[in-house]
């Protein structure tokens, strides 16, 4: 009943909607973070470990087979340092091909490094890997220093292993390069699988992360829709605190959220109630004085002249004034959201025609596209009604009435893949100043009058009917606005925008409005508006 | 006043409000029709027995016995037609005084002349189509409409104007479908704006008392989506 006070900007519809989306805003970010988060740890550990993995094995493997090698070729040392004093060189070729692991073997006698373009005296069984193939300081540290030494060193895009043996008691020196390729390969290919594996992880916490998140907000989602449901007008809806008393984390919120929401339909059954009360002590005595007005009428030609004008008078403003006290009654009930949706199976045409026929002063041509004759919508005929009345009413302060109604379908915009269903329009024009663009908003606001307000005559509207026809179409999921008219011609064109719902099949007419006295006793006294899911054909039993 | 004046009708109009009731009275009595009032339930049920009355007029708020259980008293005993006044036009008071067997309701503010308008058509007496045949039957459903008789298998069925009037009208035109706005307009003298919760609630009441097993009608029919017919 606040709006008889002051009048909220915003309808309480909109209210709602904001809410719904806000929420989805929400829902939508959080989860999005738990999956990035828990994707950002599976990927980071799982890389973190392929790094080790492959940095360990590579380790493992190369000292192992570094040991290996060094064993085998001091043990071939030995070999070749029996072998020297009795043998040829000719001989030393077939003797280093004999040896066993010993990968490319190479004899060099001589205490210094061979030079670059020197001859070296050396023999070898490998032709690829020549003296020159091996680092100059470990040449250095064997053949010079006598040392014995291993080396891991690339040559030529290898990965060879060197071992250097300085044969006691000559100056010749045994080297051996065994190539690490397979090595390399294996830690290649461990590296790659554990990429892949890495990746996979990754992926199946993306998975996990996000059902893992909707298992988190599973809760908060039941909250979501029993808030969304409340948005909706369904006032009775509690969550049940029993299901998350365990909870320390939901239920406070549970608790919270169940007694807001007492709070608020306790708030709305008391306006409900008041706007209840406050209309029957308005339209009592409404109806005693409209009642006097209609006996002294009845008598008016026995009144003096001064009397008679007085009457005229009177009765005028009691017209516009009983107008007044429906209109702000409808509409504090829209604020009560004490309102209820009477959809009925409604004969389009005919009806629109039958509405023209009643609320215009002057015969109004309907014209309406041929396809709808049959048409038969689910639509709250009383309020249809009073749209249509509000829009006539207008025409009539502003424009001298109007001038024609059409009727026409309205086929989906595609816009993009979103396809909106098909409405109807029902259009009323007249050809009067029409209506500024800027003030094509405001003129459905609550007692706005436009430019003109106050300039006309004695019957004079108060601005809460196109307000009140904006507040019936959006109940039942329509639209209304006021445009150019199409000729071009000056004037303006209202129009509604009704959806296109089909009546149930199973729309037994007496089913249609008939509630028992117990629901209708819900409805009345909580002042509840019916769950309406545009989306949905509406159940027109509620 | 009136060209249409009922002289000698009698309305029993039950209203608290004093300045109501006697605004709408001097209204009334503009229009022709004489009026009794009452102020409380109680009082309307001892004068409804005393004196005869052809239309009740009953206020829903009323201190004491409320307007529900004076229409439900007043229809045990009596078929007159019965009008609610209620100063709220939601769900809960029209279905509740429809149910309590009232013929009709108005919110308040009531416009007298539409009142008076309103008590014409439930006084208005049901005819046949044609004079001519002043039998009409249906299996085990026997209309006389001149004589106001409705008996099923020989055994006489009561039913209160309205239900005679709403059964007439189905029954002149057999099998063709009424939309609930045909019957309001014909039954009741509504416009098409009317509620169409007078028809349900009236054919419900009918089906109980016509019906061999109301809930599964086989006189009065539901057409989907359509209205309501009787079955030929």
């Amino acid at each position: 009943m606040t709006s008889l006070q002051d009048s909220p900007a915003q309808t309480p519809e909109t209210e709602q909607r904001s809410v719904v989306r806000l929420q989805r805003a929400i829902q939508i970010g959080l989860r999005g973070r738990i999956v990035l988060a828990v994707a950002a740890v599976a990927m980071l550990l799982s890389v973190v470990l392929a790094v080790t993995t492959v940095t360990v094995a590579k380790n493992t493997l190369l000292t192992t087979r570094e040991e290996t090698l060094t064993a085998q070729a001091l043990a071939n040392a030995d070999t070749v340092s029996g072998a020297l004093g009795s043998a040829e060189t000719a001989d030393l070729q077939t003797l280093l091909s004999s040896l066993p692991e010993s990968g490319s073997p190479l004899l060099l006698t001589g205490a210094a490094v061979p030079r670059s373009g020197e001859d070296p005296s050396t023999v070898s069984v490998d032709a690829r890997y020549g003296i020159d193939a091996l680092p100059t300081e470990f040449l250095d540290s064997v053949v010079r220093e006598r040392n014995n030494a291993v080396m891991r060193f690339r040559f030529e895009g290898e990965s060879l292993l060197v071992v250097g043996v300085a044969l006691p008691d000559s100056n010749v020196s045994y080297f051996q390069i065994n190539q690490l390729g397979d090595i390399d390969t294996a830690i290649r290919s461990l590296g790659l699988r554990l990429a892949v594996a890495a990746l996979l992880t990754t992926i199946v916490a993306v998975g996990l992360g996000y059902w893992a998140s909707k298992y988190a907000l599973r809760p908060l989602n039941r909250i979501r829709d029993a808030a969304e449901s409340v948005a909706l007008g369904q006032l009775d809806t509690r969550i049940e605190y029993a299901d998350y008393a365990a909870d320390p984390d939901l239920a406070p919120l549970v608790a919270n959220f169940n007694d807001m929401v007492s709070a608020l339909q306790e708030r709305i059954n008391r306006d409900a109630r008041f706007a209840s009360d406050v209309s029957h002590e308005l339209r009592s005595p409404l109806t005693t004085l409209n009642a006097s007005i209609e006996v002294l009428q009845n008598t008016r030609e026995v009144l003096p002249e001064r009397s008679q004008q007085a009457l005229d008078l009177l009765s005028l403003d009691m017209g516009r004034f009983t107008q007044l006290v429906e209109d702000l009654l409808e509409i504090s009930r829209f604020d009560a959201g004490a309102v209820r949706l009477e959809l009925d199976a409604v004969a389009l045409v005919p009806t629109v025609e039958a509405a023209v026929r009643m609320v215009a002063h002057a015969a109004v041509p309907v014209e309406a596209d041929p396809e709808l004759t049959d048409l038969v919508i689910a639509c709250d005929k009383r309020r249809l009604m009073r749209i249509l009345a509000n829009f006539f009413d207008n025409a009539r302060k502003y424009a001298d009435g109007a001038t024609s109604v059409t009727v026409e379908l309205h086929e989906p915009d595609h816009l993009g893949i979103i396809l909106s269903a098909p409405t109807v329009r029902i259009s009323v024009e007249d050809s009067g100043p029409g209506v500024p663009e800027g003030e094509r908003d405001k003129i459905f606001d609550r007692f706005n009058r436009g430019d003109q307000g106050g300039s006309r005559g004695i019957d004079m509207g108060v601005g809460l009917g196109l307000a009140l026809a904006a507040e019936h179409a959006r109940l039942q999921g329509g639209s209304v606005w006021v445009e150019d008219r199409h000729d071009g011609a000056q004037g303006s064109r209202f129009v509604l925008e009704l959806p296109m719902i089909e009546p149930l099949e199973a729309d037994d007419p007496e089913d249609l409005a008939a509630v028992t006295p117990a629901e209708a006793e819900t409805f009345a006294l909580t002042g509840q508006m019916p769950a309406i899911r545009l989306d949905e054909t509406p159940d027109p039993a509620v | 006043m009136s060209e249409t004046r009922a002289v000698g009708t009698r309305i029993l109009y039950v209203e608290d409000d004093h300045r109501i009731r006697g605004s709408v009275k001097l209204a009334l009595e503009d229009e022709g029709w004489q009026v009794d009032e009452s102020e409380t339930g109680e009082d309307a049920i001892i004068s409804f027995g005393r004196s005869p009355t052809d239309v009740v007029l009953i206020d829903i708020m009323l201190p004491g016995i409320d307007g529900f259980e004076v229409c439900r008293t007043i229809r045990r005993r009596s078929d007159v037609p019965i009008i609610m006044v209620t100063a709220r036009a939601d769900t809960h008071d029209v279905v509740a005084g429809l149910e309590a067997g009232a013929d009709d309701y108005m919110t308040k503010p009531l416009q007298p002349k539409e009142l008076s308008a309103r008590i014409r058509a439930m006084l208005r007496r049901a005819r046949p189509a044609q004079p001519g045949n002043p039998h009409l039957q249906f299996g085990d459903l026997l209309i006389i409409p001149q004589e106001g008789v409705v008996s099923r298998d020989g055994v006489q069925i009561h039913l209160t104007k309205t239900e005679f009037r709403l059964l007439v009208e189905l029954a002149n035109s057999p099998g063709k479908v009424f939309s609930r706005e045909d019957l309001l307009e014909k039954v009741w003298g509504h416009g098409v704006f009317g509620d169409g919760r007078l028809v349900d609630v009236h054919v419900r009441r009918l089906r109980t008392k016509v019906e061999a097993d109301p809930a599964n009608p086989r006189h009065v029919m539901t057409v989907r989506g359509l209205g309501y017919k009787l079955q030929p």
